[in-house]
């Protein structure tokens, strides 16, 4: 009993001030406080006609797509090698691969900084944005599809070599569709996790801020609260749908290979 | 007989671990040919060299007469059925096996689809070509593999232990199967198996490999009656090792065996070189029989006493103490009409004969 209670409170803890967001995104007050006033979708309209909002969502969405494509990419030539050749201190080269998952992103947003300004002064732009993100997501790309590749029966790009495919053929035959679940939910991850970055998309990014930077310039303006409540909650909204479809293609992916599910990376 | 696949000098390296020594050996055209050993003795390294999926660290590997060098898996005369299968999960039964049909322009879709449905009635699967591959059993599995490898006409088919996934049963009935398709469609096989039984039962001839070398080479019959190394002897089948003493060389040899005293044998009961002295006598527990009450026999007898007994139904193995032997004699006796099952403790007398007996180093 004492632990469901527990499991309630923190489910609650959790959860509520997320639920927060969509109920003050359509409250009628500027300021955020209950009782609520009224209902009203003229929050999402100003958003419809924030010009400078737009411009900072279409930077975003376009690291976040460059992010996932080349952080997947990555993730594919690292996940394939570790789960079918083996090759010296295997096991340290993959371990500074994840690295920079456990690095704190302060760090890396200041080194990268230092990097691109001091040492090859060059200015900031969104692929320096982009190239910080890519460092970031590829661990966790690497995680998801090490687990599409390890699925993976080595033999099946053999036999398909064996009947007459050239190397190159077998894999885009035989192994990318059935780790084609894995890329997809691998790019879905990148994507958000590349779209809501915070710290290194403020320190690295140019004249034109992203949607996070954006947003934190807003919060300085109470007025402008009930917007970002509507931005935040079709952000929200977008971020569970995704994630929902990474997983499920994760799922379809094991089971086309054929294997029980061993709980994954969600 | 005309030699299909010959292998010169042929080594493997990983790193240090030396997987392939010194591999020569000739496969002849139409042959049924198994490479048996334990586990890491390199027999499937040598398979998939001949597959073209290793490369060879020196040697040569030839095919019909052609070096192999340089020639990748995809363009080699040869097909493989893999351990695990390797059947492609997102395609159907007939998309797998028309998979090496894919790079074929010169036959049209008719003809293709013709090939599959034959290869795959070849393999008893007639109509299973809409089915999904991931929902098929393991015998079905490995009779998918075979169609996929057999379609297209190679000349030679590789095997890489293909019945060990399978239960007893099924593997008895695969065996008997692969026996009739190879003499069916006459193409070569390379079966890689640590069944040694397997190998007996479907090989013309069997390499015996032990830590990247072929021990020996030969027919069934002559691997399991003249074993030419203890350590083959002790790999097939079960054999007793008594020691012996050598005293004369010759066409009869002169040896005075532990137990049962001096006789003379062909020299052919040596198939390796002997000297005169300290030597091993072997002797399959099937040449050795338990005198029953009421048999009489005209062989040698030796006194023993019954220290083990295993019964299995059609056949019942004793373990026999005998004096001047270290180790119980091993005897397999056929559960005829009224033979009893011995008890352990009771006297009985062994028979033997020395013309089943093998001599080794």
């Amino acid at each position: 009993m004492s632990l469901r209670v527990y499991a309630i409170a923190y489910l609650i803890f959790l959860y509520a001030p997320i639920a927060l967001l969509p109920i003050f995104a359509f409250n009628d007050a500027r300021i955020i406080a209950f009782p609520l006033s009224g209902f009203t979708t003229d929050w999402f309209a100003a958003l419809m006609t924030n010009t400078s909002l737009h411009t900072a969502v279409k930077n975003s969405l376009f690291i976040a797509v460059m992010t996932a494509i080349l952080s997947t990419l990555l993730g594919i030539c690292a996940a394939r090698a570790g789960a079918m050749y083996r090759f010296p201190v295997k096991a340290g080269i993959m371990g500074f691969i994840m690295l920079p998952l456990v690095l704190p992103e302060i760090i890396v947003a200041v080194s990268l900084l230092v990097v691109v300004v001091q040492i090859f002064d060059m200015g900031l732009s969104h692929w320096t944005i982009i190239a910080a993100h890519v460092l970031i997501c590829t661990p966790f790309c690497i995680a998801i599809l090490n687990g599409a590749f390890q699925n993976l029966d080595p033999s099946m790009e053999e036999a398909a070599m064996d009947l007459g495919e050239s190397r190159f053929s077998a894999f885009r035959l035989v192994t990318l569709p059935l780790v084609m679940p894995g890329i997809i939910s691998s790019m879905l991850i990148a994507f958000t996790i590349s779209l809501d970055e915070f710290i290194i998309a403020f320190f690295l990014s140019g004249v034109s801020p992203t949607m996070p930077v954006y947003i934190w310039g807003l919060m300085r303006f109470p007025a402008q609260l009930p917007v970002v409540m509507a931005l935040g909650t079709i952000l929200v909204a977008l971020s569970i749908l995704l994630l929902t479809i990474a997983e499920l293609l994760r799922r379809r992916g094991m089971a086309r290979a054929g294997v029980k599910d061993k709980g994954g990376f969600l | 007989m005309t030699a299909l696949i010959t292998l010169k000098g042929v080594n493997k390296y990983y790193g240090d671990y030396h997987a392939l020594r010194d591999i020569d050996l000739t496969i002849n055209a139409g042959e049924f040919f198994s490479l048996l050993g334990p586990s890491g003795c390199g027999k499937t390294t040598l398979l998939r060299t001949i597959a073209g999926l290793e490369d060879v660290s020196g040697g040569v590997v030839m095919i019909g007469g052609k070096d192999m060098a340089g020639v990748s898996a995809n363009l080699r005369p040869t097909n493989m059925v893999f351990q695990s299968y390797a059947i492609f999960p997102h395609l159907s039964v007939a998309e797998n096996v028309a998979f090496g049909l894919r790079r074929r322009s010169d036959l049209s879709k008719d003809d293709k689809a013709r090939m599959v449905e034959d290869a795959l009635s070849m393999v008893g699967l007639s109509g299973y070509g809409k089915r999904a591959s991931h929902a098929l059993s393991g015998g079905q599995r490995q009779r998918v593999a075979l169609a996929r490898a057999l379609i297209l006409k190679p000349k030679v088919l590789l095997l890489d232990e293909p019945l060990s996934a399978l239960d007893k049963k099924m593997r008895e009935q695969m065996q008997v199967e692969l026996i009739r398709l190879q003499r069916h469609v006459g193409i070569t096989f390379i079966l890689v198996t640590h069944d040694q039984e397997e190998a007996l039962v479907m090989s013309d001839r069997i390499a015996v490999m032990f830590e990247g070398e072929i021990g020996q080479l030969a027919d069934p019959e002559t691997l399991y009656r003249r074993p030419n190394s203890r350590r083959v002897a002790e790999f097939i089948g079960k054999m007793n090792f008594l020691s012996a003493d050598v005293l004369a060389l010759g066409d009869m040899i002169e040896v005075d065996v532990a137990g049962l005293g001096r006789v003379s044998v062909q020299a052919e009961q040596a198939p390796m070189a002997l000297h005169k002295g300290a030597a091993v006598a072997g002797v399959r527990p099937e040449t050795l029989a338990i005198l029953f009450d009421g048999e009489t026999t005209d062989r040698k007898l030796v006194d023993g006493v019954v220290d083990e007994v295993v019964y299995y139904g059609d056949m019942t193995y004793y373990d026999v103490r005998v004096a001047g032997i270290d180790q119980p004699l091993n005897i397999a006796m056929k559960n005829l009409i009224g033979r009893p099952v011995l008890e352990v403790g009771v006297a009985t007398k062994v028979v033997w004969d020395e013309r089943s007996l093998v001599l080794l180093a």
